[in-house]
């Protein structure tokens, strides 16, 4: 094992050497890669609907090759590969996990019952007309504790302020189909008679309307610092179920923090 | 991070270790190697492109550089650089057909599975034939900015923000190793960035410049100081990428 300086983006830390097999038709992995490790926080509504909030640490971890651009992406996005890439233009798959909702976890949900991990998994396009403008369509199928369809559109304007300090904000989008609205915001008659809230048909449609913000600052090639802010008014029958409107809020403010480092492994 | 890059190196030591005898690498194809050919085709022309906050039309626009040598001092360098291991022969070859851009296809996966594209180029257009090996050198891509928009090769970008704007001057190249008697490619490495990565990241050799370089005056291919400046990175990160990639001893 050679440990040995190595010169480039980040800080000098280590030489790895390459693999002794290679892979016919992949890509060598010899040269430099960037690492980027780091932690952050986010502190959003305990559930969706939910009027209270919670703090919940984000882990944050990257590989790339070195001096890889620092492609946009907003907080929100499903993570996504473009298999389809035509520079301004590219699409892909894209997949989300939605985490358990847990009943016993909040006095808002007594009664109401769990909603298992839902794994949402589609697709996604994304235009950049400039390369201070994207807008971004997901489409993802739900699986597992909600089975519907959900549609995420959203729109950025990413402004550089100086090279290190780049601001980014626009307005979001989302709608939902039946299936995806009513594990969380339907109230059955059992649910009724268990939780204290009127029964509740929910039906999908538009799901919420909102606007996002964040910040991110590199003070050195190593250090960067993030932050953003997330709002979205529910609206429908989201907006409408009885465990918003008598439990929760309409309004959904998500707030984030995080700062990552950077090294390089050199691999040869 | 020192620790996680201790742990980092063991988890790869065992990947490394794992895969021992699976296949043919690199190392045992280049020890039989004894004689090489270099093709450099880089320098034929110089994009100008613009980055960040930019108008509706951000296409580049491009100068002929032919007459700055660049592709000739590649294969001067190399030769230096590689003659110590090998026994490096002259070859002929038409430079514009290795320098012709190469549409990458807008389905990614294509990009990894199909054959190399320089592959039969090596086949038809060198010569002589017969080598062991064909040190290819041209242009390499890189993304740069929020979006997915690319540069190529040598250039210069403007990157506009609302305080300031940034320019810098890259040489983005990659340099590919085929077999003389198989045409496999060998080995494939694009040249990394230096110590430049303070303003706008790109995956490749590039620095800052400043006004002194004049760049609104007159022919960019008559403008000697950039040409020193090209050349310059070019002469630095070849070095280091023919040494990253074991054909020549690394300084």
């Amino acid at each position: 094992m050679l440990l040995a300086p190595v010169g480039a983006v980040a800080d000098p830390l280590i030489t790895l050497p390459a693999p002794a097999f290679e892979i016919p038709h992949l890509p060598s992995v010899s040269g430099t890669w960037t690492v980027t490790a780091g932690v952050g926080a986010s502190y959003g509504p305990d559930f969706e609907g939910a009027k209270r909030s919670m703090l919940s640490p984000v882990p944050i971890f990257s590989i790339h090759r070195a001096g890889s651009a620092d492609q946009f992406r907003g907080p929100l996005d499903a993570a996504s590969i473009a298999l389809i890439d035509f520079g301004d233009l590219r699409a892909g798959p894209a997949a989300k996990l939605v985490g358990a909702r847990k009943a016993n976890n909040f006095t808002e949900l007594i009664g109401l019952g769990d909603v298992n991990t839902a794994y949402e998994v589609g697709g996604f396009v994304e235009y950049y007309p400039v390369d201070w403008f994207r807008a971004r369509v997901e489409t993802l199928q739900g699986f597992g504790g909600q089975q519907g369809v959900v549609a995420n559109v959203s729109a950025d304007f990413i402004v550089p302020i100086i090279e290190r300090l780049i601001i980014s904000a626009g307005p979001r989008f989302t709608w939902e189909s039946t299936k995806a609205v009513a594990p969380y915001f339907g109230i059955t008659a059992a649910q009724a008679a268990a939780s204290g809230l009127p029964a509740f048909n929910a039906q999908g449609g538009p799901h919420s309307v909102g606007f996002g913000t964040q910040v991110s600052y590199r003070f050195t090639p190593q250090w960067e610092v993030h932050s953003y802010v997330e709002y979205a008014r529910l609206l429908g029958d989201a907006a409408n179920s009885p465990l918003v409107t008598l439990r929760g809020s309409r309004n959904q403010t998500t707030f984030g923090i995080g700062a990552s480092y950077s090294f390089d492994i050199k691999v040869r | 991070m020192r620790a996680a890059g201790a742990t980092l190196a063991t988890f790869w030591l065992a990947f490394s270790l794992t895969g021992c005898s699976t296949f043919a690498t690199r190392e045992t194809k280049l020890q039989a190697v004894k004689t090489v050919g270099i093709i450099a085709a880089v320098g034929d022309e110089m994009s100008f492109a613009t980055g960040g906050l930019t108008g509706i039309d951000g296409r580049s626009r491009r100068f002929p550089i032919s007459s700055w040598g660049l592709d000739d001092q590649i294969v001067r360098q190399a030769t230096a650089a590689l003659g110590g291991r090998y026994s490096v022969q002259p070859v002929t070859y038409t430079r514009d057909v290795f320098a012709r851009r190469i549409e990458n296809s807008v389905l990614t996966p294509v990009n990894v599975i199909r054959a190399d594209p320089y592959k039969r180029l090596v086949q038809t257009a060198v010569s002589p034939q017969g080598l062991d090996a064909y040190v290819v050198i041209t242009k390499a891509k890189s993304n740069f900015g929020s979006g997915a928009r690319k540069i190529e090769g040598i250039g210069l970008l403007s990157y506009r923000t609302v305080m300031a704007s940034y320019t810098q001057i890259h040489a983005l190249y990659e340099i590919r190793v085929f077999d003389g008697k198989s045409f496999d490619l060998i080995e494939k490495l694009a040249a990394p960035p230096l110590d430049n990565t303070g303003t706008i990241r790109i995956a490749g050799p590039s620095r800052v410049i400043d006004e002194s370089f004049a760049l609104d005056a007159g022919d960019p291919a008559q403008n000697e100081k950039l040409r020193a400046a090209i050349s310059d990175l070019v002469a630095r990160s070849l070095s280091s990428t023919l040494g990253d990639m074991q054909l020549a001893a690394s300084r």
